[in-house]
């Protein structure tokens, strides 16, 4: 096995995969990146067994210089090798595989021989077909991602609560997230994947690290299904992740569909000021934060307090008030989070009662996207 | 003499009026009251050392077991080897508690200001009190017969005007005495206490007061501050302090306990996964019920697990939020330790296992749970 190529393009794709690939693995040969060249390309996979990323350089592609002199296949250890092609001084690199698994890496004058391991003892990813294909905006897929997985539960006790359930059906799209203590769910329509029925639970952590390969380059992502794996294709890189097994628990029925008070407020205005009041509830154990609202003078009171440091309030002139006065405590950190997935919207604040769940949607589209949080019971 | 460059005041409030109970023997009186037989013979409550081949430390012993030297901490195969014809009685935790627990709602009728040391032990803020007597001496020994009269139990208290001082008051006329120490007469007291009874100064410091000459109260009044700190650190800080008459640490009747947990012994021990997956679950519920009694929850849990041959593991996970009190969460992450824990060991069997919550906050505030599952519970 033997290629030569343009270096920042190969280090480009080494990036990508190496979101897969950790230190920590119960499977040793998973700490290294395989390389697999053929006439025309080069593959490169990386894998945790719970993500799996595969990238091809293609030859065609003229920025890429590749140049293969042999076929053939290697794993090198990743941390090593990524550390060694990031430091090579000129434009490009050769990569040999040399007597056994001895690798040579040179570029200019430098030449590394580092050792590689068997490739075929390197797992083989799942073959997944392409009968079940759903085409996805790249850029509303990843702010999809953005705004759903913030609710994904950080606790094991319940597995699959740490992933975001995704429903598609009758040419709409639905994801949902929910740690028991706040929930986001963001609709999608997708007419022209009419026919494609899905009802799976993708771990959070895989959407995360997918959404950061979203980029520019990738106007769209392909989305594939197997039983216990999905593989999204971004151009020329596919990630697979396993999923998880379970039934999710059945959320239509906790959104409130009524609401006695209403506020709309600016997302970045309500936010600061929750920042504000939360540097004080953080101080304390309990890390609460008041919210009064007042129809009489149409005001909105935001209070937090620490018992050993102090208290903050601060009064806000919501755009919109109605209903009924209310008090509500809940976890700012929760607020934040949601805040922030609307980025610089208006939205609307339903609530019905003090110890209920309520409700932020963006007064544009209330319909698509909802985040709900449940309050603080303060005794 | 070389000073320090800042000094920080010593301040001397001598308005408040503090009691130190100190229950007399108390887990060996209990058994003295339970069995009067054992008034006359040296009783000591621990395992009997033939029975557990040696290990095990005394609880408490009575009166008589103490003419031999038999002491309280001291292991029980050196107690028996000091008194061989003593009585060895196995503690009876539960009978303790709820004497304890007797004994501190009658506490709670003179003040709720109550620090609870031990089951033995508390310290009383009297400077107001519920029964309105200004007479501290008298409020002590009105104690000390309600005590007598509900549990037939003697006890020693100090009176003092700090935390300090009345403790060791408490400690000068046992059993059953009453020892008042007035602000006037503070110094003189603690300048006659042997350097071994300042709190903190235990079997490491005391060495090294001797080799500094300071073998009382009055000796170690003598130092200066700066010396104090150069050769014990804060604690030297702190005795500098104390001696002065100072110690202003409230009664902390709202100290919170630390941690809840249960624990189990098994006989025949534990085997298999599953067989301990039962335990944990069972003893997850009364780790559960045990933390909304006292209305407390707790950002971390331990797992304890002792193994046949005696090896003992235990291991914690911390967590960013609060755990909620579910029997079902503590379950499934003690099983997750359980698992990740678990070794050859299995083979020689479960002896024991324990769940603990610590990192206890009071239960002020519960964020509520959308009831994802609607079945359960």
């Amino acid at each position: 096995m033997k290629f030569t190529i343009n270096r920042s393009a190969f280090i480009k794709e080494l990036n990508n995969v190496q979101r897969a690939i950790s230190s920590k693995t119960t499977i040793p040969i998973l700490t290294g990146l395989k390389l697999d060249v053929a006439s025309d390309a080069i593959t490169l996979t990386g894998s945790d067994a719970d993500i799996s990323i595969e990238t091809t350089i293609p030859a065609v592609d003229d920025n890429n210089t590749l140049v293969v002199e042999a076929e053939g296949s290697i794993v090198l250890p990743a941390r090593f090798f990524s550390e060694i092609v990031k430091k090579l001084p000129e434009d490009t690199m050769t990569v040999n595989v040399e007597d056994g698994f001895q690798t040579q890496i040179t570029s200019g004058a430098a030449s590394f021989t580092i050792n590689g391991l068997d490739p075929e003892n390197y797992p083989h990813l799942p073959e997944i077909d392409t009968t079940n294909t759903v085409t996805l905006a790249g850029d509303v897929f990843k702010e999809l991602i953005g705004q759903t997985v913030i609710a994904v539960s950080t606790q094991e006790s319940r597995p699959i609560l740490t992933g975001v359930h995704f429903i598609l059906k009758d040419g709409e799209f639905l994801a949902v997230a929910t740690d028991s203590h706040r929930l986001s769910q963001r609709k999608i329509k997708l007419p022209e994947a009419n026919n494609a029925d899905y009802d799976v639970i993708i771990p959070g952590k895989s959407l995360t690290e997918l959404s950061r390969m979203i980029g520019d380059n990738n106007p769209d992502v392909q989305m594939r299904l197997s039983e216990n794996q999905v593989l999204f294709v971004l151009g020329n890189t596919s990630f697979y992740s396993r999923l998880l097994e379970g039934n999710y628990p059945d959320t239509s029925r906790l959104i409130p569909k009524e609401s006695s008070t209403t506020v709309e407020i600016e997302a970045p205005a309500l936010s600061a000021a929750i920042e504000r009041a939360s540097l004080l509830s953080h101080e304390s154990r309990n890390n609460v934060v008041r919210f009064s609202v007042n129809p009489s003078d149409k005001t909105v009171t935001i209070f937090g307090n620490s018992p050993d440091v102090g208290e903050v309030t601060e009064q806000l002139q919501p755009a919109e008030l109605t209903g009924d006065e209310l008090e509500i405590s809940f976890n700012p950190d929760y607020m934040k989070e949601a805040l922030r997935s609307f980025g610089q919207a208006m939205i609307r604040i339903s609530f019905t009662m003090a110890l209920r769940p309520f409700t932020l949607v963006p007064t544009e589209d209330g319909e698509n996207f909802i985040q709900l949080i449940t309050p603080v019971r303060t005794f | 003499m070389a000073q320090s460059i800042i000094e920080a005041p010593i301040k001397v409030d001598a308005s408040r009026k503090i009691i130190h109970v100190d229950m007399d023997a108390f887990y060996a009186s209990i058994e003295e009251r339970e069995q009067p037989a054992y008034k006359t013979q040296p009783l000591v409550v621990a395992h009997d050392p033939r029975t557990t081949g040696g290990r095990g430390v005394v609880t408490t012993a009575n009166y008589v077991a103490r003419q031999y030297g038999v002491h309280s901490a001291m292991p029980a195969a050196k107690a028996l080897e000091l008194c061989p014809k003593a009585v060895f009685k196995t503690p009876n935790f539960p009978l303790y508690r709820e004497v304890s627990a007797q004994i501190h709602r009658i506490f709670h009728e003179y003040t709720d200001k109550i620090e609870p040391i031990a089951f033995d032990e508390a310290y009383l803020d009297v400077t107001t009190n519920k029964k309105q007597i200004h007479s501290a001496v008298q409020l002590a020994h009105q104690l000390q017969r309600e005590i007598w009269e509900q549990t037939h139990l003697t006890c020693s208290t100090g009176i003092s005007y700090n935390k300090f001082i009345a403790k060791l008051a408490s400690d000068y006329r046992k059993p059953a005495g009453v020892t008042i120490v007035l602000p006037q007469d503070a110094e003189p007291f603690l300048w006659r206490e042997p350097i071994e009874k300042f709190r903190g100064v235990g079997k490491k410091t005391v060495p090294k007061m001797h080799e500094l000459g300071i073998k009382t109260g009055w000796d170690l009044y003598q130092q200066s501050e700066l010396k104090l700190i150069q050769n014990f650190g804060k604690l030297g800080y702190i005795l500098y302090r104390r001696v002065r008459g100072s110690d202003d640490r409230p009664v902390e009747y709202l100290r919170q306990r630390k941690s809840i947990g249960k624990e189990r012994t098994f006989g025949p021990f534990l085997t298999s996964t599953e067989e301990v997956n039962d335990h944990l679950r069972e003893i997850a519920r009364l780790v559960a019920a045990s933390m909304t009694s006292h209305q407390r929850h707790g950002k971390t849990l331990v797992l304890k697990l002792r193994y046949g041959d005696f090896v003992t593991i235990t291991k914690r996970r911390t967590f960013g939020e609060f755990l909620p009190n579910d029997a079902l969460v503590y379950y499934r992450y003690a099983s997750e330790i359980f698992d990740a824990v678990v070794d050859d060991h299995l083979d020689s069997g479960v002896r024991l296992l324990g769940i603990t919550l610590t990192g206890l906050a009071p239960l002020t505030f519960e964020n509520l749970t959308l009831p994802l599952y609607p079945n359960e519970n």
